[in-house]
């Protein structure tokens, strides 16, 4: 039996303007379990951002709830939530998002410090030993407009993982990727979740999606389906492309 | 380009309030330079003064001399207005310098009189009653009189003095100012008539004398020191002259304080108007920053880079021209305001009619400054071509972090902040600027007001040929061993010297003499002191004004004769304009004649603190036999208060201006850092912690910028500050670093533009991580 991490209860988000009511999260129920690779697809406008960043709490909602391990985060102050935010979650965007005056250290190591720890040897020794694991030592003291696209987004992961968050949230990270460069991304992410890292993605790229072991597929603001997977195999790519992509043309992807 | 004027209605509006007051405060001071200037010399002339005035006294025949001067083909007429001199006790303080009972005849028509509350004109009375006084409104911030309050004048010994009740005030367009020391005061003329009984039979024990104001109008166009020499050379007028002024440096004195302090506002609004240009800039630039890819998509419509321009010039010439109006409209009531506040300053009640075509032309003027400034910075909409925009390219950060403090490690957000300072330099290059400018103006303005003083020392030190703590002038048979008696009951003294100020005439022309028996205590500024009896010093003033400088030699006549002296050195003191001159005792009495009451001694005590303690027992002690003067002067008050009001008004406008200049900064810089931010916030930074090290940027900009104007100030104020003040006769100002003009306007810049950007940045509390989405 899993762990809810995280409960989303008829979540609802809707954007207005100019007078006019457009509903993108329609009574939205998701459970993210404690362990999990969690993948939401869906088409191109589905609200697949939208409902990662209302999980997160990086984002209002108009109705509904959301829990974490148990505490409602849609009512919480925006102090106690950037606490949340410092210890327990790590984001990693489509477009890296690393601070651009800050070298990859930097940016790694200030998260670490606004996160659990205020020690800065502890801080900087947990930065360099991540930024090592994901392979972008080298580039560790450029700033994020002198290095490669994938190491500015490896090091947004050394950063998501800085304060041993209990969920890493990842909005399409591969999506301003190469191929060479996503896939050693998503191995990492992989890699992570194999060590017992919990991570909610957002993708519409099937190959990305197959790293997942639960797969969400959201279609006008609603989750339409689900697909459970076992632990991702590298032995069992084609496999599990396949099998994601007949659950997907099923549903009319 | 009306969505513009919304979507950046912050910075237009920072812009419209910024050009709305250095348009006020230019309109005012315009207003009160151009109408104080105009209406002294009208009101001059109107009241009867001509191109010399000799103030003249102890003359048998007084029609003799006139008709002497009048005879001259130089002279057309000679008016003759008379008074007494006297010195006078107002609410027991004595006063410092004379005063002069003025005969008031209505039939004159000369004198406009206040009402009582100084705000405006009333008709002149009839008559003035018996017993009854009307003062000038610059003796309120003198001594502090109010209507009904009385005056004394010891008019001879034995307690013969004569008490007048303040009737009312009037405008003395001659003596007015708090500048001037020697005040007039209308009585009526049977007062006059029993007070000249008094001296007449009072003999040496007079201690008023009769005298006359003599108003002499040349008949062709003459160079007053010309005119001066012609008279003394043909009449006996250098006899019986206690002092003679030109019109023109009576107008001077009148307008010392008002051109002083226009000046002062007058450059602190150049300093404003170029922290407009700053401000203007940095907008032009951020605006254009922001605005990037909508001009790379108007130029791929057909828009070319001069209709961009015009555009951007009119959005700002929207806001820009109103204020100027606007600031002109408010300078009226400003200026109003002005005149009214100095009436006890200045003495007079200046009109505030709108010099509207020096306006007009300096409103031109701004205008094509900064039509031209925005013309200039919009030359980068140039540079943008349309694929570039629309790619978004922008220039690379060029910064080497390994060469700069490690953002990361202890004192976090002090680290944060200075990367984002030293990586986004060119954004708070604005702010710098406008905290060096005001500091340094501020800086300025506060050396100047520590140089003069709360006692205003610096200011009599100019004024007096050499220093001393007290001056004590003895009569009749008191003796100074008397005096120095009481004085050591009080305080030690520590040494003496001998000052005399007979007149004298340099070339031919009237000036006083300081006469010291220990020459080297003057304030020399060049060569050396008249130590040699055939030698004299000479202020800046006097010596240009006969080209003479040092080596060079003058004829000095007295009383006694004249005779060849050796301009040993320049000295200052400002007393008279700076027109006087520095003799040695030895020196003065081979031409004038020696009086044991022409010379009063100058003190130097252990315990300057006992000053008042003295004057008041040597007053109590000997009444009309001792005059004692400390090292002030009861108009000093006026200018010291003028030079507050001063301050506090350019603290308010610096105040304002931090306040415009930080918010609007502030705006742009987190509009176009919403990114940055918003990661931040997404790891986990809280806002307050980021509205911390936005306000440290600001702290840290305006603690720079506060260094430069600190430093800026130091090496110019003197320079600056001499180069003004020599008009005022003063040519030795020299200033030092005080906590008030170091701390304080760098304290306040810095302080103020860390609180104005931590408040501008609340909108970080409310910035949306949805910035960060692009789904």
């Amino acid at each position: 039996m899993k762990n809810i991490l995280l409960s989303g209860k008829n979540i609802c988000k809707s954007f207005f303007q100019n007078g006019n009511e457009t509903q993108v999260l329609n009574s939205v129920n998701a459970d993210i379990y404690e362990g999990d690779f969690t993948v939401i697809m869906g088409a191109s406008g589905a609200g697949k951002s939208t409902l990662l960043y209302a999980l997160s709490g990086m984002d209002s909602i108009t109705s509904g709830e959301i829990f974490f391990k148990g505490q409602e985060l849609s009512k919480l102050p925006e102090n106690k939530m950037s606490n949340y935010r410092a210890s327990e979650f790590g984001f990693v965007f489509q477009q890296t998002h690393l601070v651009s005056n800050l070298t990859l250290f930097e940016n790694v190591a200030v998260a670490g410090y606004v996160g659990s720890s205020k020690n800065v040897q502890t801080v900087r020794e947990k930065a360099e030993k991540l930024l090592a694991q994901m392979h972008a030592e080298n580039a560790k003291d450029r700033l994020p407009s002198q290095v490669s696209g994938g190491e500015a987004q490896r090091a947004a992961i050394a950063r998501a993982m800085i304060n041993d968050p209990a969920l890493i949230f990842a909005d399409e990270p591969t999506g301003a990727l190469n191929r060479a460069n996503s896939e050693e991304v998503l191995n990492l992410l992989t890699e992570l979740n194999g060590n017992g890292q919990s991570i909610l993605m957002v993708t519409h790229d099937v190959r990305a999606a197959i790293h997942g072991n639960r797969i969400l597929y959201l279609e006008d603001g609603k989750i339409l389906d689900e697909l459970n997977l076992p632990l991702y195999e590298k032995s069992d790519i084609r496999a599990r492309e396949e099998q994601v992509s007949r659950w997907l043309s099923e549903l009319r992807w | 380009m009306k969505a513009n004027l919304k979507r950046r209605s912050g910075g237009y509006f920072g812009i419209f309030i910024l050009t709305l007051f250095v348009s006020a405060a230019i309109g005012t001071v315009l207003t009160v330079l151009n109408n104080s200037g105009n209406y002294i010399e009208n009101e001059m002339r109107r009241a009867g003064f001509g191109e010399l005035t000799a103030w003249v006294s102890g003359i048998d025949n007084l029609s003799e001399l006139t008709d002497s001067i009048e005879n001259l083909s130089e002279v057309k007429v000679v008016d003759v207005q008379s008074l007494v001199f006297s010195n006078y006790t107002i609410k027991e303080q004595e006063s410092d310098s004379e005063g002069q009972l003025i005969t008031y005849l209505p039939s004159e028509n000369r004198y406009k009189f206040f009402s009582d509350d100084l705000s405006s004109y009333v008709n002149q009375p009839t008559e003035i009653s018996s017993g009854e006084i009307f003062i000038s409104p610059s003796i309120v911030s003198m001594f502090d009189v109010k209507i009904d309050d009385e005056i004394v004048f010891p008019i001879a010994r034995a307690g013969k003095n004569f008490t007048f009740t303040v009737k009312g005030f009037y405008e003395d367009p001659f003596m007015g100012s708090s500048m001037i020391g020697m005040k007039g005061f209308l009585i009526n003329e049977s007062d006059r008539a029993e007070i000249v009984s008094v001296i007449q039979n009072s003999g040496i024990d007079a201690l008023a004398r009769d005298g006359a104001m003599l108003h002499i109008f040349s008949s062709e166009k003459l160079n007053t020191y010309k005119l001066n020499s012609i008279i003394n050379e043909n009449t006996k007028l250098a006899e019986y002259a206690e002092f003679v002024h030109s019109k023109n440096a009576i107008a001077g004195f009148m307008l010392i304080l008002q051109n002083a302090f226009s000046g002062l506002l007058l450059a602190f609004a150049a300093v404003l108007l170029f922290v407009v240009a700053v401000v203007l800039s940095h907008n032009i630039s951020s605006t254009i920053e922001a605005d990037t890819v909508d001009m790379g998509i108007l130029k791929t419509i057909g828009f070319t880079s001069y209709k961009l321009r015009k555009i951007q010039l009119l959005q700002y010439m929207i806001w820009i021209i109103p204020a100027m109006i606007f600031g002109t409209i408010i300078s009226v009531p400003l200026s109003n305001i002005v005149s009214k506040a100095t009436v006890t300053s200045t003495g007079i009640l200046m009109p505030t009619k709108l010099p509207v075509a020096q306006i007009l032309l300096s409103f031109v003027l701004i205008l094509l400054l900064l039509a031209g400034f925005i013309i200039l910075r919009t030359g980068m909409i140039c540079r943008i071509t349309p694929m570039k925009a629309i790619r978004n390219e922008s220039t690379n950060l060029k910064f080497y972090p390994q060469k700069s403090l490690s953002a990361f490690g202890n004192g976090i957000h002090f680290r944060l902040a200075f990367r984002q300072l030293v990586t986004g330099k060119r954004r708070y290059v604005g702010a710098l600027i406008t905290a060096a400018l005001l500091v340094f103006f501020a800086s300025m303005t506060g050396r100047m007001s520590s140089w003069l003083g709360s006692d205003g020392k610096g200011m009599m030190d100019a004024f007096n040929p050499a220093d001393h703590d007290i001056g004590v002038q003895v009569f009749g048979k008191l003796t100074d061993t008397e005096t120095e008696n009481l004085i050591t009951d009080f305080s030690e003294i520590t040494d003496t010297y001998l000052l005399a100020m007979p007149g004298v005439a340099v070339n031919g022309v009237d000036y006083t003499a300081n006469v010291i028996t220990e020459p080297e205590r003057f304030h020399i500024l060049e060569g050396s002191a008249c130590n040699a009896d055939n030698e004299v010093v000479l202020t800046e003033f006097v010596a240009a004004n006969f080209g003479v400088g040092i080596g060079d030699t003058v004829i000095v006549t007295g009383g006694k004769g004249s005779g060849e002296y050796v301009v040993s050195g320049i000295y200052s003191c400002a007393n008279d304009m700076g027109d006087n001159i520095g003799m040695s005792r030895e020196g003065y009495l081979k031409i004038g004649n020696d009086d044991p009451h022409i010379w009063c001694k100058h003190y130097f005590l252990a315990d300057t603190s006992q000053k008042a303690a003295i004057t008041e027992a040597l007053e109590n002690a000997y009444g009309g036999d001792v005059h004692v003067h400390e090292n002030t002067w009861p108009g000093l008050f006026g200018i010291i208060s003028a030079m507050h009001m001063l301050m506090i008004v350019m603290y308010v406008l610096v105040i304002i201006f931090i306040m415009v200049v930080t918010v609007m900064t502030a705006a742009k810089i987190l509009s176009a850092e919403q990114n940055d931010l918003g990661i931040y916030k997404a790891i986990g930074f809280r806002a307050s912690s980021l509205r911390l090290t936005f306000s440290i940027r600001f702290g840290i900009t305006a603690l720079v910028g506060s260094f430069i104007g600190i430093v800026l100030s130091a090496i110019f104020t003197d320079p600056l500050v001499s180069s003004v003040m020599k008009f005022a006769g003063i040519s030795n100002f020299s200033s030092a670093p005080t906590v008030g003009n170091i701390l304080l306007p760098l304290g306040i810049v810095t302080v103020l533009s860390t609180c104005f950007a931590y408040l501008a940045a609340g909108k970080i509390k409310n910035l949306s991580l949805t910035v960060l989405i692009s789904e």
